[in-house]
Order: C-alpha cells, then structure tokens, then sequence
C-alpha cells in the first residue's frame, strides 16, 4: 500500500463575511497519528472539512504528498483516500454491516450484486479490526463501539491511507475506547496517516505522536505530544490557567433527607436499588456504561415504567410522568441534549421555557415574560450566542448544555438529576458547568450527578454511588472517593483489595 | 369482491348430480363498478334486484355479482370468478376499456358468453352481446329539447361530465343537435357528475355572464348543484335546468311541474338488468340474443313522468 | 462547532418563506382582475370564500395535526359520513320535533358530537395503539366512505325538503352581507393563528412535532398534545360539516372525495412542514384561498382547456412550495 501524507498550507475560510479559521498550516504524515485539540468552537469540525472536501478553503491550499489538490467534494476526497469519520455515525440504522459498508460502492456482478463477495471482504476487513461483529448484522443492533469500527471498516475498504476522525471516542466506553486505540495503533503501523479529536487529554497523549492546538480558528501550539503535559496542552487550549477543574467544596451539606428511594426496580435495566439525599448534597452515581444508571433515573422521574416508593421530603409520592416528578420538585437533565434534551430547530426562547410553559401561560404565553427569562437565562448561566434568535441547533455543545441547564432549572425544581454533565464539552466550559452545580447546591438545592467520567463525579460529589450490573453495588465518600475503589465496585470487585481477598 | 349467493348448494349439486343435470346448473358471472356516484348507485340497485329475480325464474342459473373501485380490482374479479367459479357467461359494465379488454377477452376465448354493457371493449366484436345506451342519442334528445323550448334561440352554459368517451359522445351529440338553431353554448365546463364541483362551476357561470337563457346540466346530480347555484344569486333570466339520467327525485319535479325543471332525459341504469335477463335468456332458451341491443334515451316529460319514476330505486 | 451563517439575521420582508405564498396569493388576484371584470366583485368574493370554507376549517384543523408530526387522511370521507350521519338524525327526528330550529340544533350537536369521537378514534389509534396515523386515517378513510355508500345505499342522502328552507341560511346569509361560512372560517382561522402562536397547547405541538422524546424529557404529555390535535380536528370537520349540509342539503358518496388532499395541500403551501415541528395558520389560510382562486380563474376564462385544470393547480401548488424551499437545507 503506497502513502500519503495531507498538508493544509496558509488555509483560511469564511463564512459570508467572518473568517473562522486564519492562516492554519498542519501536516499529516504516513504512520504517525496527529491529534487535533481546542475548544468547542475553535475550529477543528471546519478544519477536517476542509481536509476531507466537505468544504473548501477561501484561501490557502491543501496538499496531497507535497502537490496542490482541489477536491470539489467529499466523494472525489475518498476516491483519492482521505476518508472523515463524522463523529455521528454515518450508518444506516436498518441497513446491514456489509450494506453500510460498500453503500455507495457495492460490488456488482453484471446487473446484480454481488453480494457473496461483499460478505467476504466486510469479513475480512472486520476481521482484520479484530471486531467479531457479523456481516449481515443491522447496524441498529450493534453496539457503539463495533459501529465505530463499521465506519473505519467503511473507510478501509474505500482503501484510506488518510483517516479523520471526529471524536472518535466521544461515545465509547473506556473498553471500547482500548479495543479502538488498538486498531489505531495498527493502522499507523500500516503507514495510514490518522487524524483525530477529543477532548480526552489523557488519550491525546496516551496515542498521539503529534498535537496541533487550536484556539479561536487559529493554531496556537503544535509540536510532538512527548513536549507536552495534560496541563499544559488544557492551558494551550483555553488560553489560562486550568489546574483547578473542580472549585472548592464550601457547602454544608443539610442533614434533612429530601429524597429517599427504596426498592427502585426498572424491569430489563434495574433491581432494587435503594438510596437517600440530602439537602443541598451533591450526590455522584458512577458504574460503567450499562450500568443501569441512566435507566434507573429516568425510572425514577417516570420515564420509564418501574415499581418502588419513593419519598420527597418525607411524604410519599406516586411518579408515572415526568410532569408527576417535576410538581414534586424533582427534575432530570438527559445525558443526550441533541435528541432528547433541546429542540435543535427551535430557538432559544421556546426551548429555554418548554418545560415550565404553564408558568408563562395565562390563556395566552406571556412573550415578554419568556423574553425576561431568557435574558436572565443568557446571563446566569453565561450562554454565548450569536444572537438572541439563532437555531440552539447552531449553538456549540457547551453552550446547548448551559442552555439545557437553564431550561431545566427554570422549571425550579428542589431535586435535580443531571446525567453527563460535560459530556463532549471543553475544558473552559467543563469549568463553568462544575461552578454552576456548585452554585445550585449552595442555593440549597439537592443534586444527584451522573458520569462516565471518574474524575469529574470524584472531584464534584460528596458522596458516589457505584452501579453494577443494575444494583448498587457500592458506596464511596469522603478520602475513599478513588478511581481505584470506584473502579473496583463498578467492576464488581471489593471496594479495597483486602476485601476483595 | 362481494359475492352474492355463494350458493353452497351449486358445489353440492355439482358433486352429486348426474353429469346430464351438472351441465343444466350454469353460473353467470355480473362484473360492475362500485356506486361511487348516483347512477352508478341505481345501477348497482338494479343489478341486486335482477340478480335476485332471475334466480327465482331458473333454477338452473346460479348468479355471482362482484362490484369494483377499480380497473384493477375489476380484472381480478373477472379472473377469480373464471378460477373458483367456472361461469357460463360473463356480463361485464367496464370500468374503463382499454384496461378490461384483454380480460374480458380471455373469457370469451375460453368459450364463455360475454355480455358488455355501456361502455364498449377496445377491440370491437368480442363480445357476444353488447348492450349499451346511447350516448349522442342522449345529447341529440337533450339537444332537441333545448330547440323545441326556445325557439327563438338564446344563450345557454353547459356542465360537462369526468372526462371519458362518454361525455364527448353526449356533447357531440348535443351540439350536432342545436346547430343552426340560434342557441349560443356561451360557457362549458367540466362539472364531473358531481353535486359540488356543479355548484361551484355555477357559481362562477353567473359570476362571469350576465345573461344565460338556459342550462344544460347534462346529468341530474349536477343539476341539483345547478339549481341550488341560481337560487343562491336571485337571477331570474335563467329559464330552466335540463339534467338527464332519471334520478328519482328529478323526475319526480318534472312530473310535479317545476317550472326550473320541465324535463329530463333518461339514460336508465336499469340497462344493467337488460343486460342480466338477456343473457339468462340466451343461456337457457334457443332464442337469439346475441348482437346489439340499444336502449334509447327518451325524453321525460310532466305527461310521461309517472312511467319513469322508480320510488324503491336509491337513484 | 457553530456554524457561523446563523448570525444573519433575515429581514422578514425580504424572505421568501414568509413572503413565497402571499405573493402567489396577490399574483392570482391580480391574474384574476385582468381576465375578467366580476372577479373582484362583491358576489364572486363572497362565492369563493365560502365555498373555501369547508376546506379551510378543516385545514386550519390539519396545521395542528402535520405540525405535531401527524396526517389525517380521513377527513373527507369523515365529513360525508358526518354529513349523512347529520341529515339522517334530522330526518328521523322530523316526525317528532317538527320542523324547526331546535332540529336544527340537534343536527348540529349530532355533527360536532360525531366529529369529536371519529377524531378521537383516530387519536385513540395512533397514540394509545402505536399504529402510524398514514395507516390509521387511510383505514378510517375507507371506513367512513364506505359507511355513507351504505347508509345512502349507493345513492343520496336528501334532507327533508321543509327541513331544507330552514336550514339554508346557514350556508346562504349572514350577517352585514358577510356569509355565515366566511364568518365561522374567519373565526376559526383567527382563534387558530392564536392558538398556534401564543398558546401552550401550539407551542406543545410544535415540539412534539419537532422532537417527541425531548418534548417527552421535557414534562409534556405527547401522547396527550398528539390526541387533543386529532380531536381538534374532528370537531372541525364537525364545523364543516355543519356549513357543508345546508348548501344542497344531500349527502352522498361523492361528498369530500380528495377534501383531505386539498387540506393537506393548502397547509404545505402555507409553510407548515409535513414532516411536523412548524406550522402558521394564516399560512394555511392563504394555501385555501390559492386553491379555490385557481378555481374560480379558470371558470371564469376561457383561455384555457379545462382538460387542463388539475396541471395548472399542480405547477402553482409545486411553485409555491419553491418559493419558500429551506436553502440551507442542501447543507
């Protein structure tokens, strides 16, 4: 297999009459693996875009080993073998794994296709990713992680030697992420030059040979990853200081219980799991992705069919919706903003008030009310918009998530559940987020946090719940809250080796 | 497809009868569209009670009657009444021609009576039996009374039906008629047979002329849309309605003396029940049927009205 | 990452989504006055509008329905049915009540009762059963023409001719010359552009239309906003039917065939989009008058084979929805 390496040269680009990316220079070497870091917003999606033929640039070129190419789209990129991986799958759900695979570039045998020989390459390519998922599997059963590797599979066969990815690891599990990382590192061995994003910096520097850091549409840093610490690359990105993530705990935690669950089961997902909160508690559930902590969550607001009672602040309550849950003081904030959590093709004022429209409604919505809300809205939660009437569609993930944070404390809940709080947010506004819970716990509010990050629920909560397997199977606070006694509960061990001996 | 008298006892007869006797017990097969729209209703109505009639008068005969909403539905009536059914005789109303034809014909290649009725085949002379009403004769009746009642001549809108062979037939025939006659068609449009689209094609016609004289409404359905279009805007130049078909109701009017409808001209869809006996005739007696058969159009008039007025008829 | 084209801000006059339908409305208009002196007269105003009356109430129903991501298609053969549904009750009951305006009333009553359960079959089916409504409504479509096929017996369903005098002016008068049908769609259009702009229950159906499952995450009651536009709709066709009834007096099976198309063109004309999550009612309103115009044009020239009619209709249907295409939608 021959090489290429893909340069970006002086690129520029703008949008009618805004730059967004300023003089951006970047190789891409065969066999090394270069990762693209910096905040929502800084310009990465538009850079790989422009790699890939999505886009093209306004001025500056892009180079294929050292000679000018042109791509008119995406399609004329991959014939030449530079392939992007959107970070939303490009699959489609009801087709199979072999029909995504050669969609667009099926095989044929005369008029018909050839379907024996696509089985047999799909296998062979999957085979070779070391992904058991079978060929005539449909994408829509499969999981997360063998959908990223239907994609890389996808681009290998379209014969790649220069792959993008787009966050590749945004929704994979730590062992997902691992079998990933694995078939990375074989693919630069095979000489494909790779390009990824993420906003895990221990995996930056964990795979990457080389960083590129961009900040507001221009490269503010770049050299080998070797040069670098976690730290430093965070600094790079958000232009100061970061080293303190989580703001100090100053909160007195009350001793009322304000939520007490006994016997939670959500059939297929949960089984009696038991727990209590107090007010003003930050109260961190953790457990590995299909622990049943989500599932468990939305039981408990009434999203999902469950039994068990439930207490809020000492009088029993019968939740069967969301509405029941939300007059008893008790929200949750989806861990899926895009497609659960806002309406992407709305604005920002119909959303921020969705869930507490009777509030603005007498007879008629009170339109300079939601006005003032969002204006108040825009302000405590910092949300930084274009203007007040842009689609929440074009907002970036940070800014949707302090969106979503606002709408829902907007219905003024007492109880708040929030479910990956910072998923596929930056570093800089991961920062806001944690001193917003903060702020809500000290205005007495009782909050239960969710995450698949172990840092983030360790560095936020008081006290950390382990799931296993749709149980508790565990319970951590104070000097216990490690990774090392979370993990092992979540893994089903003992919290502390002796135990577990 | 509604089967009519799935008579069980036809199969058991067949099974246990002597060959002699099996070959007495004939099936026809009766193939028409679905009552979609008023004659079609009453056509529907006559068939039922021929149907019914005919069963008591042979014994010998056995009667499927399927209706159809469309071309589609009506081949595969006819192809599962030749299958489960083994029919004798087939009589068919088409849909349309063009579609029906090559089936109908395949029946008729398998030795099989065919009887049509009103609209005609695509291919001519496949038939045995084609009976039909007549559509330029219906225009040329509703033509000559438009002459007869305005001598003098005088300036008329006309209501044209869906677009078929059928309604051309009529128009052709209507305007061959008023040649010559000093009546002026100062307006025609197509009011699809249809009490609404009528309405409001009246509507429009009295809205754009200032003087209209008479109206052919050329069917009784879109004469009742007509009337209720001229009583709404008051005008009192508009003499009368003529319609045609022989909806109950109309001719009911002409026999009471309603000066906005003095006539009507029928196009009976009893023809359907012609159409049934015949062929029950042609299948049990000597007597020869085959051929053409026409059912005029006659002109229905306050001193004839009682002989056309159907009180039991939907239509 | 934000895409940066959503800073300009579109100056409403100027765009096409708002502007598109308005001015095929005025260029028919105008077409119209050209061709022929009385189509601006008073008479000829007064016929079209009220004869758009029966598709426009039930119109003004379907923005609900398609903006919440549903289709009726059942609306038309509803209306027959409710029609000779109506007329039956007031010709049973004649003998009793006599001829009069409580009959009337119970003839209305009879509709408006009838068009709330058939909105509620439909509802019941698509929330509570799971069936897609494109299924459900072309089932209940089949049911509903079949039942008034069989209650007229393959013919026509006529109100008793005394009956018939009293009931007239609903659709024939009005009041200050306005026509009664004008009156109750005007009425309805307006209380519906509020509702779908400035009330909770617009707002709800947007989002359900837009996205159910934040709708759902978001404390509203979706299967509840999806029922309650089905009914709103029933309880129209309801309406319609009440105005439809007094016109000829007759039912049959020929009554509101395609009425459900028109509906369902007249709301994508008027911008509200069939895959649901945005709809405008006055929008609405003028895709109903644009089609009756159409209409009325080519009766009233004759410039233009009839046979023609339905391409004419079709190619200003498609411009219309041009005019007002998404262009960021390629993206």
């Amino acid at each position: 297999m021959t090489t290429l390496s893909l340069s970006l040269s002086g690129v520029s680009r703008s949008f009618g009459p805004i730059e967004v990316l300023h003089d951006i220079s970047i190789t891409l070497a065969p066999g090394e693996v270069h990762a693209l870091i910096g905040e929502n917003g800084a310009g990465k999606s538009t850079t790989m875009k422009i790699m890939s033929g999505y886009l093209g640039p306004t001025s500056g070129a892009v180079l294929l080993n050292d000679a000018r190419v042109q791509f008119a789209n995406s399609q004329e990129a991959e014939a030449q073998g530079v392939v992007l991986i959107h970070q939303e799958f490009n699959l489609a759900d009801q087709l199979s794994v072999e029909q995504n695979i050669f969609l667009g570039h099926e095989k044929r045998r005369g008029l018909l296709l050839d379907i024996k020989a696509m089985q047999a390459e799909a296998r062979a390519l999957l085979e070779r990713l070391n992904c058991g998922v079978s060929p005539t599997a449909r994408v829509r059963d499969i999981a997360n992680a063998d959908k990223q590797m239907v994609e890389i599979a996808k681009a290998l066969s379209r014969k790649a030697k220069v792959l993008i990815m787009d966050e590749p690891t945004a929704v994979l599990t730590e062992r997902e992420s691992e079998v990933l990382f694995e078939q990375v590192e074989r693919l630069k061995a095979a000489g494909v030059a790779i390009l990824f994003t993420s906003h895990k910096l221990d995996e930056v520097k964990r795979i990457s040979d080389r960083i590129t850091v961009l900040r507001d549409g221009a490269v503010v840093s770049q050299g080998l990853t070797a040069e670098y610490t976690e730290d430093q690359m965070a600094e790079a990105m958000v232009g100061r200081d970061v080293s303190s993530l989580y703001p100090v705990r100053d909160t007195a935690i009350g001793s009322d219980v304000v939520l007490s669950v006994k016997g939670l089961s959500v059939p297929g997902f949960v089984q009696d799991i038991s727990f209590d909160l107090h007010q003003g508690e930050i109260l961190g559930i953790s457990g590995l992705i299909g622990s049943g902590r989500t599932e468990a969550m939305e039981g408990l607001v009434g999203l999902r069919t469950h039994s068990g009672s439930v207490q809020i602040k000492g009088a029993p309550v019968a939740i069967k919706s969301p509405a029941q849950a939300q007059a008893a003081g008790l929200c949750y904030l989806t861990e899926d903003r895009k497609s659960r959590g806002l309406l992407l093709n709305k604005g920002m004022r119909e959303n921020l008030t969705l869930q507490s429209l009777p509030e603005f409604t007498n007879w008629l919505i009170d339109q300079t009310a939601e006005e003032r809300a969002l204006t108040k809205a825009v302000e405590d939660f910092d949300i930084r918009a274009p203007s007040r009437e842009v689609l929440v569609g074009n907002l970036s993930g940070g800014n949707q998530q302090k969106l979503l944070i606002a709408k829902v404390m907007l219905a003024g809940p007492d109880i708040v559940i929030i479910d990956e709080p910072t998923r596929g947010i930056d570093i800089g506004t991961k920062q806001q987020i944690y001193e917003f819970i903060h702020a809500l716990s000290r205005a007495g509010k009782s909050i239960i946090v969710i995450s698949s990050e172990m840092q983030e629920v360790i560095g936020l909560a008081d006290r950390v719940l382990v799931m296993r397997l749709g149980r508790i199977s565990g319970q951590v606070s104070g000097a216990d809250m490690t990774e090392d006694k979370i993990v092992r509960l979540a893994m089903g061990l003992g919290a502390t080796k002796e135990e577990a001996a | 497809m509604t089967f009519t008298r799935l008579a069980a006892g036809a199969i058991l007869a067949a099974s246990l009868a002597t060959p002699t006797l099996a070959q007495d017990t004939k099936v026809i097969g009766v193939s028409i569209p679905a009552a979609t729209h008023g004659w079609a209703g009453g056509m529907n109505f006559h068939a039922q009670e021929a149907v019914k009639r005919l069963e008591e008068v042979y014994p010998q005969l056995d009667f499927v009657l399927a209706t159809a909403s469309d071309p589609a539905k009506q081949v595969n009536d006819i192809e599962d009444m030749v299958a489960t059914r083994n029919i004798s005789a087939l009589v068919v109303l088409p849909f349309e021609s063009e579609p029906l034809t090559s089936p109908v014909k395949a029946v008729a290649d398998g030795g099989a009576w065919v009887t049509v009725v009103d609209r005609g085949l695509a291919i001519p002379g496949i038939e045995d039996l084609y009976v039909s009403g007549d559509n330029s004769g219906f225009g040329k009746v509703s033509g000559e009374y438009m002459v007869s009642a305005m001598p003098n001549g005088g300036k008329i809108v006309a209501l044209r039906g869906i677009p078929t062979t059928i309604d051309n037939e009529r128009v052709a025939g209507f305007e061959a008629a008023i040649e010559g006659s000093g009546i002026e068609i100062i307006g025609m449009e197509h009011g699809n047979w249809n009490r609404d689209d009528s309405f409001t094609v009246m509507q429009d016609f009295l809205s754009k002329h200032e003087q209209i004289d008479a109206v052919w409404a050329s069917d009784d359905d879109m004469a009742i849309g007509v009337l209720a279009a001229i009583e709404q805007s008051g005008r009192s130049d508009i003499q009368f309605v003529l319609g045609g078909a022989g909806m109950k109701e109309m001719i009911a009017r002409v026999r009471d003396g309603d000066k906005m409808v003095p006539a009507d001209v029928t196009y009976p869809p009893s023809m359907i029940a012609t159409a049934i006996e015949l062929t029950a005739v042609g299948l049990t007696s000597t007597a020869p049927v085959s051929g053409r058969f026409t059912i005029g159009s006659v002109l229905v008039t306050p001193e004839n009205a009682a002989e056309f007025y159907y009180p039991d008829s939907p239509f | 990452m934000a895409t940066t084209d959503a800073t300009q801000k579109p100056n409403p006059l100027l765009d096409l989504k708002v502007l598109g339908p308005i001015l095929a409305l005025v260029v028919l208009i105008i077409v119209g006055a050209l061709l022929n002196g009385n189509f601006l007269s008073a008479a000829n105003i007064t016929n079209v509008l009220s004869r758009s009356a029966f598709i426009g109430i039930i119109a003004v129903g379907m923005t609900f329905v398609i903006t919440a991501g549903g289709l009726d298609l059942s609306v038309g053969s509803m209306a027959a049915f409710i029609a000779g549904l109506m007329i039956l009750v007031m010709n049973a009951l004649l003998p009793v009540m006599g001829p009069g305006w409580p009959l009337v009333m119970v003839g209305m009553l009879v509709a408006i009762v009838a068009g709330t359960g058939a909105g509620m079959v439909n509802g019941f089916l698509i929330t509570t059963m799971r069936i897609e409504a494109f299924i459900v409504t072309l089932g209940t479509m089949g049911i509903y023409r079949s039942l008034v096929t069989w209650l007229a017996d393959g013919g026509t369903l006529s109100l008793d001719f005394g009956m018939r005098a009293i009931i007239r002016p609903i659709y024939f008068n009005g009041i200050l010359g306005i026509s009664w049908p004008i009156i109750v769609f005007a009425l309805v259009a307006l209380t519906g552009e509020l509702v779908m702009r400035r009330a909770a229950f617009g707002r709800h159906a947007a989002a359900v239309g837009s996205n159910d499952q934040v709708a759902r995450y978001s404390s509203v009651n979706v299967n509840r906003v999806r029922m309650m536009t089905y009914v709103f709709l029933g309880i129209l066709v309801g309406v319609a039917t009440i105005m439809y009834v007094p016109r000829l007096g007759s039912a049959s099976s020929s009554t509101g065939v395609l009425w459900e198309l028109e509906a369902i063109a007249a709301v994508i004309i008027g911008g509200t989009m069939l895959k649901g999550g945005f709809g405008r009612v006055w929008g609405t309103v003028i895709g109903v008058l644009i089609l009756s115009l159409i209409d009325n044009i080519l009766n009233l020239t004759d410039g233009v084979s009839p046979y023609l009619n339905g391409a004419i209709q079709g190619v200003i249907i498609v411009l219309a929805v041009i005019l007002q295409r998404d262009k960021k939608a390629e993206g």
